[in-house]
């Protein structure tokens, strides 16, 4: 009875874009991007990405190369996570200008 | 006018006695309800504009007043009494052997009965994984990092226990995610990482009954139509032959530290049986 209910869904589409191929150039294409983030770093970020990260025009086709190859939740997921630890870095290197506070 | 004459008599009053008041905390108190019940019935109403708190200061003798005194204080010495039995009732006495009964089952017991559908399309329960050590891991193959590095350090565990120490441990995916995690989709995902490992999949009533008795949360997060990610606590839970949930492990633990206290709960069962 499981059975007959569970085989009724679709059982043969298999999503490539999450086995081991498909993440490797995805988690390339991402650190590329990031790479080219922290290479101009001190040009300002015009266009705007997924939730919120900012980039400079110079990391455009990388940021097209990224979002090609990963899933787009992925690519939130990551940005988030990117921001995130840009945050604390950014916390913990304002030591010296922020004293007392 | 009346009233206000008598608010205005009662507070002259009452700071003028404040410091005699303050020492017999429980007196002004006393004397203040004596003077809305007590003498309200005999002077007030005879006397309005009269002065009523003197009257009741005059009559504060500690004949009215201790009426209270007594059932205030037996009160408190019951109070003491009580907390006093309970202590003795709560404590472990010296000499006494080890406290029985609680100090195996502490946490809540975790686990239970399942049934769900493995890669190869065959139903499966608990019963199945009977005799086994079983490390079970609920994920899903959607998972940008974390799911993948938690796969792979379960497979190198199982290498590592199986290489060097020649102990068998059998290593479970259940997936929390059984919506876009058909058996076919979980046998392409863990044939990457290591042929032993078994995907269990099912109907997501089936799943969620098993991630309840597990304690398992999980939860869709970033959804865009058929494109989300699931939230979960990312866990793996050690179970012993008799299917009881022996520990659990979080993401904190790498796979050299893992296999390391798998060894040592495998050794104290051992010592137990």
């Amino acid at each position: 009875m499981l059975l007959e209910a569970y085989a009724s869904a679709k059982q043969d589409e298999i999503h490539t874009d999450v086995l081991l191929q498909a993440r490797q150039a995805c988690y390339k294409a991402r650190d590329a991007f990031y790479s080219c983030l922290e290479k101009h770093s001190d040009k300002k970020p015009t266009e705007i990405g997924s939730v919120g990260l900012l980039y400079p025009t110079e990391c455009k086709p990388s940021r097209e190369d990224y979002v090609k190859n990963c899933r787009v939740s992925w690519v939130k997921h990551f940005d988030r996570q990117y921001c995130k630890t840009k945050r604390t870095q950014r916390l913990l290197d304002d030591k010296e200008t922020r004293r007392g506070v | 006018m009346p009233i206000y004459r008598f608010i205005f008599f009662s507070a002259k009053h009452r700071f003028a006695h404040a410091s005699n008041l303050l020492p017999r905390f429980g007196s002004s108190k006393r004397i203040q309800s004596c003077g809305y019940t007590k003498s309200a019935k005999n002077n007030y109403y005879k006397k309005p504009t009269g002065h009523p708190v003197v009257n009741v200061e005059t009559q504060a003798s500690h004949s009215s007043g201790a009426y209270f005194i007594p059932p205030i204080l037996l009160g408190f010495g019951g109070l003491l009494a009580f907390l006093h039995y309970n202590d003795e009732r709560r404590a472990v006495k010296i000499g006494k052997d080890s406290y029985t009964g609680s100090d195996t089952a502490v946490a809540p017991i975790i686990g239970g009965p399942f049934t769900l559908v493995n890669s190869e399309n065959q139903i499966v329960n608990e019963q199945d994984f009977l005799g086994n050590w079983v490390l079970l891991y609920f994920g899903y193959t959607s998972s940008p990092d974390i799911g993948p590095d938690q796969v792979r350090i379960m497979a190198k565990v199982i290498d590592t226990l199986e290489a060097k120490k020649n102990l068998k441990v059998l290593p479970v995916f259940v997936t929390i995610d059984p919506q876009r995690d058909t058996p076919a989709q979980l046998r392409a995902y863990l044939k990457e990482f290591d042929p032993r490992i078994v995907g269990l999949g099912g109907p997501v009533s089936a799943v969620r009954q098993m991630a309840q008795e597990y304690r398992v949360y999980f939860k869709k997060v970033e959804e865009e139509g058929d494109d989300y990610l699931v939230e979960s606590s990312h866990s793996m839970y050690l179970i012993d032959p008799k299917m009881k949930v022996v520990r659990c492990f979080g993401v904190e633990y790498n796979a050299e530290q893992l296999s390391k206290e798998i060894l040592k709960e495998l050794k104290k069962h051992q010592v137990n049986a």
